[in-house]
Order: C-alpha cells, then structure tokens, then sequence
C-alpha cells in the first residue's frame, strides 16, 4: 500500500477539493486511487462462504463511505481512517449475511449467479437483457429469474449504525397526519430530512436513480458494483425510507 | 388472491386481488412482473416496475386494515404494460409524498397518483431495442 510522496500530496489535494466542491468526478478519481487498499481487504475475508465479488463489492462501498468521511484536516493518513471503516463494513456483511424471509437454496444460488450474468449479458447485447435471455443463458425458467431478482428484497443487509427505532427520528420530522395540504416546500423538506437520515452511500444512490434518473446499469458502473448489488442497495434504502416515512406520519 | 385473465383479441387484461398488507407486496411484485415478461421487458424495466409496484403498494397499504384490499388492474400490450391500483374500501393516500412521486416518476413512463381518491396508475413502455 505504499505510495510515493507526490501521489500521497495529489490524493490530499484531491480530498480538499472533494471536501470544498462535493464533485464526484474528483470523488471517482479518489476511489481509483484507494480501491487497492479496498480490494486488498475484502481478499483477507476470502474463502468463508461469500462470493470473491461480492465481498469486493462491500469493501468498495466501505471505500466509498470513508471518502465521504474523511475529514484531511484532522491529520490522519486515509488508509489509515479508512482501512476500519472497510472492515466494519465486510464484517456487517457477514454477520448481516443472510435472508430476512426464507429463501430456496436454488433461488439463493440463481441470485448470485445472475448478478454475474446480468453484466456478462448487457456487455454482449449493448442493452439491459430479456427475463427470457437470462433464463435461457441461467438454465432456469422466468419465473425462477423473477424470484431470484425479488430475492435482493430479501436479503437483509441493515447497517449497524442505522439510527434504532424509536430514536429522535420523530422528533426530527414532525410532521403528521393531518398535514394533508403539504405545501411543495415543506414537503421537499420532508424529503431533505428523510435523506439526510440516510448514510451518504445510500443517498448517493437514491440521487443517482432517482434525481439523476441514471439506470441500475449506469449506477453499477460508475460506483465500480454489479448491478445486483445496486439493485439490493435501492431496495433496502426504500425499505428504509419507507419505514421513516411510516412513522413520521404515525 | 385471485387472478383472473382474459386472453382474446387486443391488450391482455388481468386483475389481482390482494390484502392490503404489507406482506404481500412481494406476491405483487412478482405477479406483475411476471406479466411484464410476457411481452419482453428486459431486466431493467422489470426492476424499474418492482419498484413502482413496490412503491405504489407501500402508499396505499397504510393505514393498515386486515379487511381491506389492493385491486390491481394490468393491461399488457405489445409495447407498454399499463396498472392501476386502487384500494377497497376507498381510502385516501395519507400523504402524498415528493419522494413517492419522483420515484414513481423516474421508474415508469407515466404516473398519476390521485391522492384523496386511493388510486394510483402507471404505464411502462417497453424500449422499441429491446
């Protein structure tokens, strides 16, 4: 992980001009710069029953966490800050790994695959792939793809440090529900405060999907994850959403 | 649950029958897109309509009744798949929310929420590529 005085004071100046503009073209440039120290951890948790992607995949998004949070001008070295914040993140998902409604093997074992095959797929065609295209190419029936893709629902992934139920979200949001005649401001409030709950990761993607309209695909792309793993982050953070929304207008 | 379809001449017709709990948002969702694979939706518009249904679901679920019900109404044809969901007894959607709307917005061609009426309608068009 050793890199050179000058490549250390580029990626410092990079941090400060992320910090000052928020622009994720130099937060891409971040993330090509550290993803070794990423991809170096997620290979120490090989070999115990997750997929070598997918573990890759969690450390990225641990990577993607710690840039948002990486304060430079407190002294620290990155590698350092970052290296527990991917950790924690790798050690979540083992812990967290595991179906909140129970699941068939063979439905476990699709999803997996066609995390896979959905990349594999979009890059020989140049478009997103039929249901019928990647059963054909998964040896399965549609219904089985259906499943498989329903199964990101079901696979829990709930971060630790999620604020707990009952906590001073509702404090936070009071709004009720007699506030039938929202006005569009506060309303967008309600929104802001709502995302602002959320971890940065999972507000970068609401944006990109939602706000940005970019596809899963594009998504996937450009944070460096497969599609599936997109497609199961979207899915928990509308969980999330959801839920918050539930109890600010109970 | 009940489905009923009506194959014949034009779009195809089917109508599903739900609790309106949360539980079985997930029977909704794979039953609508189910018929979406029916005319060729690829993997992101099947995505894109699981979270349209998920989330149309999720707003009129609430607030919870064991009595009540989600009618779906789905109208395939070759190049859209047309919903519309509505709950009964009528009750009105307790808060129209801007994050609802831009979801349901940036995943499907067309939306409407009617808010005080409990009825919620999408279409989504099948990419002429795919």
């Amino acid at each position: 992980m050793s890199m050179s005085a000058a490549e250390r004071e580029r990626i410092r100046g990079l941090f400060a001009a992320y910090r000052a503009t928020g622009d994720l073209a130099v937060r891409d440039e971040l993330v090509a710069a550290n993803l070794r120290l990423a991809l170096h951890l997620a290979r120490r948790y090989a070999h115990r029953g997750v997929s070598q992607d997918d573990l890759e995949q969690v450390a990225s998004l641990g990577l993607l966490n710690a840039i948002d949070r990486f304060d430079p001008d407190r002294g620290l070295e990155f590698s350092s800050f970052a290296t527990p914040t991917i950790v924690g993140e790798l050690k979540r998902h083992f812990r967290d790994k595991g179906w909140a409604i129970r699941v068939p093997r063979r439905v476990q074992e699709l999803h997996v695959r066609l995390g896979t095959l959905v990349g594999e797929l979009t890059h020989q065609l140049g478009r997103s792939p039929t249901i019928e295209e990647l059963a054909i190419a998964a040896r399965a029936s549609m219904e089985d793809v259906l499943e498989a893709m329903e199964a990101a629902q079901a696979y829990r992934s709930h971060s630790i440090d999620a604020p707990g139920r009952g906590s001073d979200e509702r404090e936070q949001a009071p709004l009720g529900m007699d506030d039938l005649e929202l006005s569009a401001a506060e309303n967008r409030l309600l929104v802001d405060d709502l995302l602002g709950q959320l971890k940065p990761r999972d507000q970068l993607l609401i944006r990109l999907r939602f706000y940005e309209e970019m596809t899963q695909h594009e998504i996937a792309a450009r944070l460096g994850i497969s599609q599936m793993h997109v497609s199961r982050l979207l899915a928990k953070c509308l969980d999330d959403l959801r839920r918050r929304t539930d109890t600010t207008a109970s | 649950m009940h489905a009923t379809e009506q194959p014949g001449e034009g779009p195809l017709e089917i109508r599903l029958t739900l609790p309106a709990l949360e539980p079985y948002a997930r029977v909704a969702r794979l039953a609508i897109t189910g018929i979406a694979t029916r005319s060729g939706f690829t993997y992101d518009e099947v995505e894109d309509l699981r979270i349209a249904v998920g989330e149309a679901f999720g707003m009129l679920v609430v607030p919870p009744d064991p009595e009540a019900t989600l009618r779906f109404a789905c109208e395939l044809d070759d190049d859209a798949l047309r919903i519309d969901v509505v709950r009964d007894p009528p009750h009105p959607i307790a808060e129209v929310g801007e994050l609802s709307t831009l979801i349901l917005a940036a995943v499907v061609d067309e939306s409407t929420i009617d808010g005080p009426a409990g009825r919620i309608a999408v279409a989504k068009r099948r990419q002429p590529s795919s």
